[in-house]
């Protein structure tokens, strides 16, 4: 196939969900042999619907997809898969404990009933040379890196014949070196003349930086196709959120206080009994905002886990002012007035089946004064309840609503209801706002702000660079389980702090 | 041409299921026992209607089962608010079989070491005894789940067969031997349960502990952080819920509820008062299973589960009629509980769907 | 000492039918704990068969209970989307009730002319047993089937999007699970024991569903604790057959398989040993695959 014919043709898709809600509102564009084709929107636009009608998960109410020009129809991912369309998901469908090579070869046609290994490894290695791909066959899924994972997604779409690579959020977890190889990979499947469809919320810089043409999305609605030498971040953006976006908050003037927690050279093993934290030392005080910037996975997860209590050290001592607390519990800490917001809400920050009331508990069960010999002064706690989910705005029917059937940006506000209360000196915030609509954002980082405003201490851990640079005052890129350097918000400019976090740059600089 | 137009039908999660519900789809799973369990009747040559009337006018006449019936009935109970506890903090206890071998164990060693004290001293004492050694023995499963990471499902399934044999060990040729070689010697006299409007008094313990439950698990901070756990060990542990602790605590609270159902059982029949040949004490323990289906049926509510046990109970004493009145085949009885067991769990699909009509156009 | 053996063999063939069958679900990511009852339906299925037609259409008959009642279980775990433990229950609280009805007016041994044949004493069901462990384990390890079932039970929605049809697998596997559990159960009435009474599996269907976890879900370890506990159990039952004098009561041996089993289980679940065996428990194991 020439570069540039129209290989994937969609026109005047539709889909509607149960309730009325449109998610998809006669799009069309169209996708040439060998080009980059960027899809923008936000979250909500109706990208994931249209993914999951492009790769056959999903089947359109209205509309045609054409691919070489002929009418196709997909009832499963296995139609779009035999007619060349390939995914590479965000959310990695891959299975850890197998191998890159079986990962890649299952369940195509030409392994055949018993597995010929060396045939199928020479085939993929071939496919690696082609496309200048590096990575370990033997190596476990488990093992790899995002970026590498992603590579294995890629690979195996390849090895069954996709033509055309649909791509979802692909540089979201990557590092900026991940990134950059990235790119490499797609400008090798280019010239080969493999169509690529990068779907996109966030980072918007890197589809600049690939892309050749831009469809953007807004409410299931196309509200722009432009080439992308025609455009601009700032006029994307727009396009993106309808509105002129600003994204500055104030940050308060607080005079800085005595010290709060003090780090000294703590190390913690992850899950799977690898050293994920490597000798970590810091210290924040009254307050202050403590940002931590990094990509996942490289310690900052166990660092705040630790921190709370929930994660016992290997090495290395906690104080909490003054105070050694390395080997008190999270109850204990949670009584001294340490909060942790969890990087994730359903499961972890709040219980789907109880009531708002009884998450809100979760806070303050063990304090004596909402409790009478053993038993729950329920009126009490729901007075409690009701002053707080007033005051921070989770909207919800009634107290007594299950918290399964809130928002994300309501599940969030409900864990700060629960947790910024009860927390009188140090904030622990990990990735309080992914996942979260502008709105939502915009709240819980004025929150942030309030606790520094209060005079606590704050610990923020992010992997948007952006929100680590604006709210803090002191910036650790952690990378590997390590600071790279502590630098002031002075110094926190963000080439620097992408560098340091992709290990790109020492401390040194 | 006449089209016939199928209703499209899909399925949908149920976010939350609510107590009329769980009603409505229990009812309606017994209705379709009670069709297929007609077939086997039919098979059989008995009229259904006639069989089902035998069954349920044995059960509730006071005159023939009805004691029987809430005496099983409130055995079952027991292990059913057994099963419950540890199942709100999310631990499958399925050692209800154990524990109550290891309550029997309990109660009648203090029977047999006293005979003499007095019944307001020795039932108690037997009580006491045997709730302990029941929630020994759920301890025991709770701590190496807690403790150890230890799967509670297998380790209580292979404590209830070494209960079994230790049972046995007692009174097959074993200390306590009866005269009959194959049953225990016959409880004295002094810790017969006092009956209480034709039931014995543990029947009321029972719905007593109920009650409790229902209070305790709603109300109090410990019962709240039992459902903390239950519902999610992840956010248990991001406030400061000590996990191993209740691990512990309520399998040990369960063990001794089922413990004490050993005395309800044993002592409060006048059939038996004493511990059967082994057949006989198995097809009792194997009953204590109802008390997983019962439980999970009506969603962990301890008061909505007493009429469930009682109602078990009557199929339990009232079928047995298919086979002494009616001269039907051995087994038909403990069939009719399969099949309800069957429909139990094939309804256990709606508790977490609902089947929807799409129109279409 | 030889009849000991003989004997021995026999129960780890009805504890290797059964647990490989069980082992070949669990890695297809379905748990079923209802083999007990698919052990009884196929020891009392099997039994009454051969009182009239022979041992093989016997053991034929249990087999295809079996595979009935785990094409039931796959229903309710896989379509209907039940906990499967509590699908599992469910069928052994049926399985209980119905073998007592249906089997139990058979009572007594099988009838003079119907036997098991024996090869110095050795059913060829051992043999077959074993194969069938080999051969799973060729599957499982060696073919695309294998590997697709193994991908299924870590990860169905990373399996699906590689074309493989999960729930088609997973129905598969319950069926042969349940087939060979059938399998077990109609060898326990048919060869082992020869004669029917009242619920007659004892507990092995649960020894056999803790065995699948010692092995860590290797059909090649799961041979060998087969064979273990197929000599702790006959021990216990016929312990005299070795040593007279061994000084415990028979209740206290028939603790044993039991006893050792919990021993097993923590020894496993240590810390150490955790490590390794989150590598070797199929991650999606007892969870209902949800598309959407």
């Amino acid at each position: 196939m020439k570069n540039g014919t129209p290989i994937l043709e969609v026109r005047g898709i539709t889909k509607r969900f149960p309730g009325g809600v449109v998610a998809l509102d006669h799009v069309d564009f169209e996708v040439r042999a060998g080009e980059v084709h960027a899809i923008l929107g936000e979250n909500g636009a109706g990208k994931t619907t249209l993914m999951n009608i492009l790769f056959g998960v999903l089947q359109p109410d209205e509309g045609e997809i054409y691919v070489y020009g002929k009418r196709v129809k997909f009832r499963s991912p296995l139609d779009a898969m035999n007619l060349g369309i390939g995914m590479v998901h965000q959310i990695r469908k891959l299975i850890p404990a197998h191998t890159v090579l079986e990962n890649i070869i299952l369940g195509h046609p030409k392994t055949g009933t018993i597995i010929n290994m060396k045939k199928a490894r020479e085939e993929v290695k071939a496919l690696c040379e082609r496309y200048g791909f590096k990575i370990d066959l033997d190596a476990r899924v488990w093992q790899l890196s995002a970026g590498e994972q992603q590579l294995v997604e890629i690979l195996r779409a390849l090895y069954r014949g996709a033509k055309i690579l649909i791509l979802d959020e692909p540089t979201s977890v990557l590092t900026p070196l991940e990134i950059d190889s990235f790119l490499n990979s797609m400008k090798s499947m280019a010239k080969e003349g493999i169509a690529t469809i990068p779907f996109v919320t966030h980072k918007l810089p890197e589809v600049f930086a690939i892309s050749d043409r831009i469809t953007v999305l807004r409410r299931g609605k196309v509200v722009k196709r432009l080439e992308t030498r025609e455009a601009t971040m700032k006029a994307l953006a727009e396009y993106m959120v309808g509105r002129e976006v600003l994204f500055t908050l104030e940050k308060p003037k607080v005079k800085i206080g005595e010290e709060i927690l003090r780090v000294e050279n703590v190390s913690a093993l992850n899950d799977k009994g690898v050293l994920a934290l490597k000798g970590v030392s810091f210290s924040i005080r009254e307050g202050e905002i403590f940002g931590i910037a990094g990509v996942a996975g490289n310690g900052q997860q166990e660092l705040a886990e630790v921190i709370a209590g929930l994660r016992k050290p290997i090495g290395g001592r906690i104080f909490f002012k003054g105070r050694d607390i390395t080997n008190t519990s999270v109850l204990e800490r949670m009584k001294m007035g340490i909060g942790y917001i969890p990087p994730e809400r359903l499961g972890v920050g709040v219980i789907g089946n109880f009531s708002l009331v009884d998450n809100i508990l979760m806070g303050i069960y063990f304090d004596p004064e909402f409790s009478n010999k053993g038993f729950l002064n329920y009126k009490k706690i729901r007075d409690y309840a009701k002053k707080y989910i007033s005051e921070f705005e989770v909207v919800a029917p009634s107290i007594d609503t299950k918290a399964a059937h809130l928002s994300g940006g309501n599940l969030q506000r409900l864990i700060l209801a629960r947790v910024i209360p009860r927390t009188s000196k140090l904030l622990i915030a990990n990735s309080p706002t992914v996942g979260l609509d502008i709105a939502a954002t915009e709240a819980v980082r004025s929150r942030i702000l309030a606790c520094k405003e209060k005079g606590m201490g704050v610990l923020l851990i992010s992997e948007d660079l952006d929100e680590v640079l604006q709210l803090s005052d002191r910036v650790a890129p952690i990378y590997e389980g390590r600071f790279v350097k502590i630098l002031s918000a002075e110094e926190a400019k963000k080439e620097v702090v992408g560098a340091m976090m992709a290990g790109a740059l020492s401390g040194g600089v | 041409m006449v089209y016939i137009q199928l209703p499209k039908l899909k399925r949908e999660r149920v976010v939350v299921l609510t107590g009329r519900e769980a009603v409505t789809i229990s009812i309606l799973s017994l209705v379709v026992a009670f069709i297929i369990f007609s077939g086997f009747l039919m098979l059989e040559g008995a009229s259904p209607i006639e069989a089902y009337g035998h069954i349920f006018t044995f059960a509730f006449n006071p005159e023939l089962g009805l004691s029987t019936t809430l005496h099983r009935g409130f055995f079952i109970l027991f292990s059913t608010l057994a099963f419950i506890v540890p199942m709100s903090a999310g631990l499958w206890n399925i050692g209800m079989e154990g524990q109550f071998y290891l309550g029997t164990i309990g109660a009648f060693a203090i029977a047999y070491s006293f005979p003499n004290l007095h019944p307001a001293l020795l039932i108690p004492l037997m009580l006491i005894v045997g709730a302990l050694s029941g929630a020994g023995y759920g301890a025991l499963a709770g701590f190496l789940r807690g403790k150890l990471n230890v799967n509670e499902v297998v380790v209580t399934l292979m404590l209830n067969n070494i209960a079994f044999w230790l049972v046995y060990l007692l009174t097959v040729g074993g200390p306590w031997a009866g005269i009959a070689e194959s049953t225990s010697r016959p409880l004295p006299a002094s810790a017969h349960a006092p009956i209480v409007w034709n039931i014995p008094f543990t029947s009321f313990l029972a719905i007593g502990i109920a009650v409790i439950l229902y209070i305790f698990l709603k109300y109090s901070v410990l019962g709240y952080q039992i459902r903390v756990l239950g519902n999610s060990p992840v956010v248990a542990k991001h406030i400061g819920i000590n996990a191993t602790k209740i691990t512990i605590l309520v399998m040990a609270i369960g063990g001794a509820i089922a413990g004490l159902s050993g005395y309800h059982m044993w002592a409060g029949d006048p059939a038996f008062r004493l511990i059967p040949r082994p057949e006989a004490y198995k097809a009792i323990g194997d009953l204590t299973y109802w008390g997983i289906l019962i439980g999970l049926i009506c969603l962990l509510n301890s008061i909505a589960t007493i009429p469930f046990s009682v109602f078990i109970g009557s199929i339990i004493v009232g079928s047995t009629v298919l086979v002494r009145r009616l001269r039907l085949p051995f087994g038909l009885d403990v069939l009719f509980l399969g099949v309800i067991s069957l429909t139990f769990v094939a309804f256990q699909f709606f508790h977490h769907y609902r089947i929807k009509r799409i129109r279409r156009g | 000492m030889w009849p000991f053996i003989v004997r021995s063999l026999e129960v780890a063939t009805i504890l290797l039918l059964a647990a490989i069958g069980e082992l070949l679900n669990q890695r297809s990511g379905v748990l079923n704990v209802g083999i007990e009852g698919l052990m009884l339906l196929g020891a009392a299925s099997g039994f009454i068969t051969a009182m009239f037609l022979g041992v093989i259409p016997g053991y034929i008959v249990g087999m295809c209970l079996g595979a009935l009642f785990g094409l039931l279980h796959a229903f309710f775990s896989i379509s209907l989307r039940v906990n499967q433990v509590v699908s599992g229950m469910g069928i052994w609280l049926f399985a209980m009730g119905f073998v007592t009805y249906w089997a139990d007016r058979y009572s007594g041994p099988l009838p003079p002319g119907v036997v098991s044949i024996r090869i110095y004493g050795l059913s060829p069901i051992f043999f077959l047993a074993v194969a069938v462990v080999l051969i799973i384990w060729f599957i499982l390890s060696k073919t695309h089937l294998g590997l697709k079932i193994r991908s299924t039970g870590e990860n169905p929605f990373a399996a699906e999007v590689s074309g493989v049809r999960v729930i088609r697998i997973r129905y598969l596997c319950t069926i042969i699970g349940g087939a060979l559990g059938g399998l077990a159960g109609a060898f326990l009435s048919l060869t082992y024991l020869g004669t029917w009474s009242h619920l007659p599996t004892k507990g092995l269907g649960w020894i056999a569903l803790a065995l699948v976890m010692f092995s860590l879900w290797r059909p090649l370890i799961l041979l060998g604790g087969a064979l273990l506990f197929g000599f702790v159990w006959q021990f216990a039952i016929s312990p005299e057959t070795i040593y007279a004098g061994i000084p415990a009561p028979l209740p206290v041996l028939r603790m044993l398989p039991f006893i050792i089993t919990i021993i097993l289980l923590v020894i496993i679940s240590s810390e150490r040993f955790r490590r390794r065996w989150w590598l070797a428990k199929p991650e999606a194991l007892g969870v209902p695959y949800i598309k959407e």
